[in-house]
């Protein structure tokens, strides 16, 4: 693959895109180093971002276009992945959730955060040789059905919150795919009316557990809530923020948060808070910009794109990216239920740095071929 | 947009998308201001509450010495296994009941009760588990700090009573703060707490306030479970004031040794200077040991020992000498001869009364024990003549009788330092309930009044009180223990934190004593009788102890009536005494329960007192005593 490499190739790359995603890493190493300053969690995080980097170039590279052509290919690995997971014996349980894989040489990683790119290329492949018009329903159910076989997976392990993760992905290729305006209302509206009403059935069926039951009442009602129990995690997620204050506790990280234990998770869920209470709302914003920064530039990727299904490989990026960064701040912040996602390129994990990375080189390759068409 | 798609709006629907992201961005912006910025402090608090506590260092209680500094309580450091309110993780403790009894051998019932205590508490409170933590404790639980956090070791003095059983009721004990005591406002406003230690009974309850010290505590900063990470500061605890008490042990061991000796091993001698009131011993018997009230209520052992004291028919956990109240038989003509002299009903020179062998009232004649003719006053208190107080009591009639006992406080507490004196009761207390129930007060009742029975039940106390004046001039002073509380330094500097001032010593404040109104000729003529009981032929006459004269009066107080006297139900015996008689140095009573004859009993319990008392004053007069002499 790299020999395929042209020298235009290196004018066309986009760079500022690229270093403002290794910056973030090194923000997150940072914070990571406060969080667990006795393990080197952040130096396993830097040996990370090479391999991620390695991963990034040979994916950035490459032509799109041909790996897009092989999506299934990627699809049921991925699916066999997933499916290896579940074998008892294979899978790794942590935390009363079996996500992880422990595999000769490769070490342990979670399927569950690569199987992304294969679905958002299967979906590309798919969504991008249709031709113009509004969403027909056969295509909807394919759509659909290629997005419930790793969720319907993912549920199994159970991994509620990676398999959210997977939805706005979908969303995202109907939406470009010409679905009817009033189909998104009508979903939005039923969604609103819902969702209340699936909760309380929830609640009355005992479908939903009390810890969960527990976690929504502390978004509700944070100063009710019981803070020995589920309310815990949100409660101190949350004194962990304000803490933080205008510009962060300056010198004191001996008694931080997480240094005493009162945060848990402060290196990966919880990294946020971490950097909330170590660099104040200064250095939170100055991340949310980033972010914001970022995401434009893929966005402006996707506007260049030279196909539709290049376009929609970056949009469903971007727009997971949003939906995880969403559902992970949120969750600090305390307004959001406790959902086991790592914040993108902030929380220390090798799978989720590489995944990430693989996933911008996917737009980075897409954004070099932008003239050739 | 390269990829032109008309009918889809495509650019539009990539906006949407765009815009979309940077309104949750947005939302994440605006939420955090609002965490940080504008709430930022109060989490700040929030934060600074969690992490810092303070752990409190328990100040060790004053110790009590006897008068001659020998040492009756003392306080030594133990460990204690102490279980802490941990509000940041659930820790749902109802599960560790059967590790936490078996791990520390508690009785399982404590474990329930203090965690139900521990619940109600505010958030890091701590309560013991377990006083006397043993090496084995503490190894399990250091073996056990991952898994239960909630327990620490922490450093305690513990109160020891080294005598066991010796001085018990005068003492007391301490213990944790009870529920009902809690409720009271004089301890809630002392900022007292469950698991807090005070003084139960005795001196120790009396003098709570001095004796106990002032509690330090160190700042720590802890993590989220509990464990101390660093230490802020930390204020030193000032321990509590000495008492210095007016015991003399040796008097005190040989009471208890004379108690001990008798058939029924139950009653009281009290021993005080007639001329100061300070106690110089106080035994009740059967006793307690106060240390399995301090260190066994938490021991399933120590618990049965409790309840056993509790149920036990002889009452050990009562002191006698101050709670007990007793028809004072023969003991009462003392007191009401004083009054009768007071009252002019009888003069110095006008004493004598008929005896008659008994009296006649109605169809029911009531007997005296010998037939002493028309004795004088001296006399009749020598050989205990009944017939003359009866005709003497009819003489005083019941007004009189009252105004004796208003004259002796006998409607009053002594004042002693002990909590929980009870006050006797009398004519004074009866009258308007029997003249309510009967219509009116009968000469019978009068009579039995007479000789210190049926209506008349006291305390030791205030017999020894009313006694002990005879031979000081009608001087009732109030009978104590405190001789001294010692002073006690600050704990650190004026102005800065944790500074705890010194406390001042001071010494018993003596009340200005109660004046008997008696005439020198009266004293006489009441000391010479009493002198007679023991040195005259009295009723003690066998425990006269030459070129030491003391002057005394038996009792025998009836608890049933004649002929059922027998077995549980004799005589309770009685000696009052003080000497030497014409310049007393000591006042000693000795009350014997249901033994029989006051002479046989109680007189033979107070001779030893006397006799370990002149061992250790020497045979001669004590040097003070040769001293005023000198004056003269």
């Amino acid at each position: 693959m790299v020999a395929i490499i042209e020298r235009r190739s290196f004018r066309d790359f986009d760079l500022l895109t690229s270093l403002l995603a290794v910056a973030i890493v090194f923000f997150g190493v940072w914070q990571i180093y406060n969080a667990q300053p006795e393990m080197n969690l952040w130096s396993k995080q830097i040996i990370g971002l090479g391999i991620a980097l390695v991963a990034f170039f040979l994916v950035g590279f490459s032509d799109y276009r041909r790996i897009v052509d092989a999506a299934p290919v990627f699809y049921g690995v991925g699916l066999i992945l997933l499916l290896l997971v579940l074998i008892p014996g294979l899978g790794v349980k942590i935390n009363g959730q079996t996500a992880w894989l422990r595999l000769p040489v490769i070490g342990q990683f979670q399927p569950s955060e690569f199987v992304k790119i294969p679905v958002v290329l299967m979906l590309a492949k798919y969504f991008g040789a249709r031709k113009s018009g509004p969403l027909r329903l056969r295509e909807f159910m394919i759509g659909c059905g290629i997005l419930a076989a790793p969720v319907g997976l993912i549920m199994l392990e159970p991994d509620a919150g990676q398999a959210m993760t997977y939805f706005p992905l979908l969303a995202v290729v109907f939406f470009l795919s010409g679905i009817k305006v009033r189909y998104v209302v009508i979903t939005i509206i039923a969604g609103i009316v819902l969702a209340p009403a699936a909760y309380w059935v929830g609640v009355r069926t005992g479908k939903i557990k009390g810890y969960q039951q527990e976690r929504i009442n502390v978004i509700l009602d944070p100063e009710s809530a019981d803070p020995r129990g589920y309310a815990y995690h949100t409660i101190q997620s949350m004194i962990t923020v304000g803490k933080g204050g205008l510009t962060g506790i300056k010198g004191d990280t001996e008694t931080s948060q997480a240094k005493l234990k009162f945060l848990p998770e402060p290196h990966s869920d919880f990294i946020f808070a971490v950097t909330a209470e170590n660099t104040g709302f200064v250095g939170c914003i100055s991340l949310l910009l980033a972010y914001a920064v970022l995401l434009s530039r893929l966005v402006s990727g996707a506007r260049e794109a030279p196909d539709r299904s290049g376009m929609l490989v970056i949009m469903a990026i971007a727009g997971g990216m949003t939906f995880q960064i969403f559902m992970n701040i949120g969750m600090v912040l305390g307004f959001l239920p406790v959902i086991g996602v790592p914040l993108p390129l902030m929380s220390a994990g090798l799978s989720a740095i590489l995944s990430t990375f693989i996933a911008i080189g996917f737009v980075i390759s897409v954004k070099m071929r932008r003239f050739v068409n | 947009m390269k990829v032109y798609d008309h009918t889809q709006n495509l650019g539009l629907r990539v906006g949407v998308i765009q815009i979309l992201a940077f309104i949750m961005l947005s939302v994440l912006g605006a939420r955090l201001y609002y965490l940080q910025v504008v709430r930022g402090e109060y989490y700040d608090e929030k934060a600074e509450n969690q992490r810092i506590r303070l752990i409190p260092i328990p100040a060790p209680r004053g110790a009590i010495f006897d008068r001659n500094g020998k040492i009756l309580v003392d306080s030594r450091p133990t460990y204690n296994v102490t279980l802490s309110n941990e509000p940041i993780k659930k820790i749902d403790v109802s599960d560790r009941i059967d590790d936490y009894a078996r791990g520390l051998n508690v009785d399982r019932e404590f474990v329930v009760e203090r965690l139900n205590l521990i619940k109600k508490q505010n958030d890091f409170e701590t309560m013991v588990l377990k006083e006397n933590a043993t090496i084995q404790d503490i190894t399990w639980v250091e073996a056990h700090s991952l898994e239960y956090p909630e327990l620490r070791i922490d450093l305690q003095p513990q109160r020891v009573y080294p005598l066991k059983e010796t001085l018990s009721h005068v003492l007391g004990y301490v213990g944790e703060i009870s529920s009902k005591q809690l409720e009271k406002p004089e301890y809630k406003e002392k900022g007292y707490r469950p698991g807090t230690i005070i003084g139960k009974g005795g001196l120790e309850q009396y003098y709570d306030e001095y004796l106990r010290g002032r509690d330090g505590y160190r700042k720590v900063i802890v993590d989220s479970r509990g464990r101390v990470q660093q230490e802020i500061e930390t204020i030193q605890p000032q321990a509590g004031q000495d008492l210095i008490t007016t015991i003399d042990l040796d008097l005190q061991m040989t009471a208890e040794e004379k108690l001990a000796a008798t058939p029924t091993k139950r009653g009281t001698i009290i021993v005080m200077d007639p001329n100061n009131g300070e106690l110089l011993a106080m035994a009740s018997l059967p006793a307690y040991d106060p240390s399995v009230f301090v260190q066994g209520s938490s021991t399933p052992e120590g618990r049965k020992q409790i309840a056993a004291y509790w149920q036990d028919e002889k009452r050990p956990l009562y002191n006698r000498a101050i709670q007990g109240r007793y028809p004072p038989g023969s003991t009462w003509k003392i007191p009401e001869s004083v009054g009768a002299l007071e009252q002019g009903v009888i003069t110095v020179e006008h004493s004598n009364m008929v005896c008659g062998g008994g009296i006649q009232i109605g169809n029911k004649f009531t007997r005296c024990m010998g037939s002493h003719g028309s004795p004088p006053l001296s006399y009749a208190i020598t050989k205990s003549c009944d017939g003359y107080y009866y005709r003497l009591a009819l003489k005083m009639k019941v007004e009189g009788l009252i105004r004796m006992v208003e004259m002796f406080d006998y409607d009053k507490r002594t004042g002693v330092d002990l909590p929980n004196e009870k006050i006797s009761q009398t004519p004074k207390t009866w009258k308007p309930i029997i003249e309510k129930r009967e219509g009116k007060w009968s000469d019978i009742k009068t009579v039995y009044a007479g000789i210190g029975q049926d209506t008349v039940v006291v305390t030791p106390i205030s017999m020894l009180r009313a006694i002990a004046s005879i031979g000081v001039k009608g001087r009732m002073y109030v009978p104590h223990f405190l001789k001294e509380f010692k002073p006690i330094g600050a704990i650190g500097n004026e102005d800065e934190l944790g500074f705890i001032p010194a406390r001042q010593g001071f010494t018993f404040q003596h009340p200005e004593p109660k004046i008997i109104p008696m005439t020198a000729e009266q004293e006489e003529v009441m000391v010479k009788g009493m002198w007679g009981v023991v040195n005259g032929g009295g009723t003690a006459g066998s425990i006269r102890i030459p070129n030491f004269d003391i002057a005394g009066k038996t009792g025998t107080a009836q608890v049933a009536s004649l002929g059922k006297d027998v077995g549980a139900n004799k005589d309770h015996a009685w000696f009052i005494s003080f000497a030497p008689a014409y310049k007393p140095e000591i006042a000693v009573l000795a009350l014997i329960e249901n033994v029989g004859f006051g002479g046989s009993f109680a007189a033979p319990a107070a001779k030893g007192v006397y006799e370990t008392y002149l061992a250790k004053r020497g045979p001669t007069v004590a040097p003070d005593t040769v001293a005023e002499n000198g004056k003269r």
